[in-house]
């Protein structure tokens, strides 16, 4: 976005009648008129026009955003706010005036390369090796699934050899960088995205696949926008799946199965089918959608440093979020993203099971090859 | 503003009541708190001029809060401007003489329906579509559609008369409340129970319909539902002038029709929305139609309907227009790069009045609008039985900000002269706000007197939103 488009939109989206607030997470926690988009927008067209410069709490509002792009969805001029927050937070990064809760954050991925504090070596410390099978594929396993969601990597390679791959899990792969492009650390970034590029490079499989949406867009978006291109294919699990599993003969699988689109996977990135496709082919039950889904599914709250600094109003969206599931009777709840599973199993409770497609998948195999024995 | 000392003090006092969490002094919260969808206020900031903004703004979560924070607020004699959305559009919420916001957003409960009565008990700031999204699970319809629904709450539909574009089937705001729930100045929690008719004494709840913040702060509020109706089926004619159009107008309702919509678009109007995406001939009128109800109902209306325009000169333009205007009905209030570049400013004076002086106050506003070098175009919006309204829909672009505030401010007194001039009514649904405040007077008449008295009763220290509906305005 050019100096001129910035300006446009910021000018267009102060002077809009709030048009797409409804939909904003942020706004539904924290019920006010400051952390939506249209108070984004205000807030830096008074800085643009030079009438009023961002205060502290200014600054905060710029980084109370989960950048999960639904007002777009709902913005006919398609102002971009999640791109203004995210090219703001690069600038307030630049100047030094961040909020310091992101200084753990930042620090942790530039000395661990992981945003959660863990040591670099404990990284792949849920992967038992084992050989034997024919086509190699990198699981990029990102660092949630490596140290918060281990359960999901486990799925995950499990999965991947059930259906004939050779799974490589790198001892050195890095941190993607999402967490610091998201709140605004972009030379950090790149010192993580660097060290990964040269690492995925020098390995000779048939793809990279990720389980984590944040990890993927990072992968094949923001990468190549810094120059920065992966030689192999990058896929999501999602996509692989549903080009791999057949549907199950038979299945009684009667719950109710809702689905969460992550903002990463469906919004920024266009896959909304691949995952119901797999839950269907793999319990027979068509997914019940959610008041809100696909382009117009809602945040879970987990994103662009919300949690990091406002953990509070990121677990009240995750519970609406949950409340969502409840509302259309769902027993299970699905997504396909360890970060989003993370966030919504912790506010879910035992009426609700929530899975990453990967669990979930495993899950319902498992529970069929029981049956047939 | 009020002094920094009391800013404190009552900052404080408020922080005990709901928490430190709750309340806020910071000046973005404030400034954000006061931007509203008035053109004006829009266009100041886009002119990157600071709008006034309140001391202190605090988010209460509960009835026995604000009537807590209304207390203090009486004692130390503190301006309070009640928050709703803040989608209203003209300045209600712009807090003139500072003091307290006092934002409703986060009582968002939806009590329950009763689905006996038919009605949801709600509290005041939930937001027009989640409400509506709600009750809809439950097969019901609110029948509030205004275009603000994704913003206003139900405490400002209330405050303001608010009136959906379906308001001649279903009526207005102040028509679908059955009961109410007020906290005034001293802090009394008031209920007006919910029952569909009553008849002791004058029905109370209506002093605070439409009082804007000024009486006291709407907490809760039993809403009117309807079943959604089983069929939605729209039809639009086109008329040869306005005249022709408010005859069939008038004709479809005297024979007991009551269609959920009735927009008739003058020839400019019809120019501007319609041309573009029908092929109309130059000088003709739009009229957009639509039925609720039952299958059979609604297919004997809209035919007797159409056969009415026809016989009124009509030409049959099928669902497409009239589909087209529901299906995009939020659009034309998205900004655009045309309306927010420069000095320009759009905004709608939306009148009523009764059919025998209709037209002569379209054709006086817009020719006295126009003198002051507005393009205008108009519908009539809200139509019923006994008269409707008309949303005045002008524009207008200056070489620097001076001049275009000054043109906004002769444009405004151009038309509301010419509305009063010929019998009109200066609002149907938008309220008062800022911009028809000082001709509140003059529309009153000598029932001015009364609102004064009650005001005077209700609020004696005038804390309650100050310089709006034409009282307290202070030196
Ligand atoms: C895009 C757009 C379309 C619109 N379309 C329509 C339409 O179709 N029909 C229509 O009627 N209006 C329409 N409006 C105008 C406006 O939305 C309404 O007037 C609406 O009722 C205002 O509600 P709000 O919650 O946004 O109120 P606010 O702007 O927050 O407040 C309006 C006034 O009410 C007072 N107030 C708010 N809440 C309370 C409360 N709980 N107790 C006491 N006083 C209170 C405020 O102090 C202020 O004076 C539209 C506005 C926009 C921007
Ligand atoms: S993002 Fe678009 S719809 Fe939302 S407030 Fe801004 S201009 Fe309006």
């Amino acid at each position: 976005m050019d100096s001129e488009q910035y300006a446009d939109q910021i000018r267009l989206c102060a002077s809009c009648p709030k048009l797409c607030r409804h939909v904003c997470p942020t706004f539904s926690a924290w019920r006010s008129n400051a952390p939506t988009p249209h108070g984004r927008a205000i807030l830096l067209h008074y800085e643009a026009v030079g009438a009023r410069n961002l205060d502290d709490r200014a600054v905060e509002v710029i980084y109370q955003c989960l950048q999960c792009s639904h007002c777009l969805t709902w913005c006919i001029p398609e102002v971009d706010i999640a791109s203004i927050v995210e090219m703001t937070r690069e600038r307030l990064v630049s100047e030094d005036r961040y909020p310091s809760g992101l200084d753990r954050l930042k620090q942790s991925v530039d000395a661990n390369h992981n945003p959660f504090g863990e040591p670099h070596g404990t990284r792949t410390s849920w992967y038992v090796t084992e050989g034997g099978e024919v086509t190699r594929i990198v699981y990029f396993t990102g660092c949630t699934a490596s140290y918060r969601e281990q359960s999901i990597a486990v799925a995950t390679v499990e999965l991947l050899r059930s259906i004939g791959y050779q799974v490589l899990v790198l001892d050195d792969e890095w941190c993607c960088g999402s967490p610091l492009l998201r709140t605004g650390f972009v030379p950090d970034a790149l010192v993580q995205a660097e060290h990964n590029v040269e690492v995925l490079n020098s390995i000779d499989a048939e793809a990279i696949v990720a389980t984590c949406p944040g990890c993927y867009k990072t992968l094949v978006k923001d990468y190549p926008e810094h120059g920065l291109s992966i030689r192999i294919p990058v896929r999501h699990i999602s996509d692989l799946l549903d080009e791999k599993l057949s549907a199950l003969d038979e299945s009684d699988f009667s719950e109710v199965i809702t689905y969460h689109d992550p903002c990463h996977l469906g919004r920024h990135s266009g896959v909304y089918d691949a995952p119901r496709e797999v839950i269907r082919k793999i319990s027979g039950v068509e997914v019940s959608e959610m008041k809100r889904n696909r382009e117009n599914a809602t945040c879970c709250g987990n994103g662009a440093g919300l949690r990091t600094l406002f953990p509070d109003a990121a677990k009240r969206i995750g519970s609406s979020r949950i409340q969502d599931a409840k509302d259309v009777g769902a027993r299970v709840l699905v997504t396909s993203c360890p970060f989003c599973k993370n966030m919504l199993k912790g506010q879910a409770d035992e009426s609700l099971d929530v899975f990453d497609l990967p669990e979930f998948v495993l899950g319902m195999t498992q529970r069929l090859n029981q049956k047939d024995e | 503003m009020i002094g920094a000392k009391r800013k404190t003090i009552a900052a404080e006092r408020i922080a005990g009541v709901i928490g430190n969490d709750f309340v806020t002094i910071h000046e973005t919260d404030a400034l954000l708190t006061s931007v509203d969808a008035w053109p004006l206020s829009l266009a100041k900031i886009r002119a990157g001029e600071l709008i006034p903004f309140a001391d202190i703004v605090a988010y209460p979560h509960n009835v026995e809060e604000v009537s807590q924070i209304l207390a203090i607020c009486s004692e130390l004699e503190i301006p309070v401007t009640p928050v709703g959305g803040g989608a209203g559009s003209c300045g209600g919420i712009i807090p003139v003489y500072g003091g307290l916001h006092l934002d409703l957003k986060r009582m968002n409960r939806i009590i329950g329906i009763d689905h006996d009565s038919m009605v949801v008990r709600v509290e005041a700031g939930v937001v027009g579509i989640d409400l509506e999204e709600h009750v809809n699970r439950f097969g019901y319809t609110t029948g509030h559609t205004p275009t603000s629904l994704r913003a206003s709450n139900v405490g400002g539909f209330l405050a303001t008369r608010s009136g959906g574009s379906m308001s001649s089937l279903y009526g207005k705001i102040e028509d679908m409340t059955l009961g109410l729930q007020v906290v005034i100045p001293d802090g009394s929690i008031i209920e007006c129970k919910a029952v569909p008719r009553h008849s002791v004494g004058p029905d109370l709840k209506q002093v605070f319909i439409g009082s804007e913040g000024t009486l006291g702060v709407i907490t809760e509020a039993t809403l009117q539902l309807f079943p959604i109706p089983e069929e939605r089926r729209f039809r639009s004619m086109c008329f040869p002038d306005i005249t022709s159009g408010l005859d069939a107008i008038r004709s479809i309702f005297r024979a007991g029709i009551r269609p959920s919509v009735v927009r008739l678009y003058d020839e400019t109007d019809t120019a501007m929305s319609i041309a573009p995406h029908f092929e109309v001939d130059d000088e003709s009128c739009m009229l957009l139609l639509a039925f609720d109800g039952s299958r059979e109902r609604v297919a004997l209306d809209e035919q007797q309907s159409a056969n009415i325009c026809q016989a009124h000169g009509a030409q049959d333009y099928g669902d497409g227009p009239s589909r087209r205007w529901w299906e995009h009905r939020y659009d034309m209030y998205y900004p655009s790069k045309f309306l927010t570049s420069g000095y320009s400013i759009a905004d709608t004076i939306d009148v009523v009045a009764t059919y025998d002086r209709l037209e002569r106050v379209y054709w006086s506003m817009k020719e006295a609008m126009e003198s002051e070098g507005a393009i205008v175009l108009c519908h009539f919006s809200h139509m019923y039985l006994h008269g409707g309204s008309m949303y005045m829909i002008f524009f207008s672009s200056q070489p620097d900000a001076e001049s275009l505030w000054s043109t906004y401010e002769r444009i405004w007194h151009a038309g509301i002269e010419a509305c009063h001039k010929e019998g009109g009514v200066m609002s149907h649904q938008h309220g008062v706000g800022l911009t028809r405040s000082t001709y509140t007077e003059d529309e009153l008449g000598s029932s001015f007197h009364v609102l004064k008295m009650i005001k005077q009763a209700l609020d004696p220290k005038g804390i309650m939103n100050p310089g709006k509906l034409g009282m307290g305005v202070q030196k």
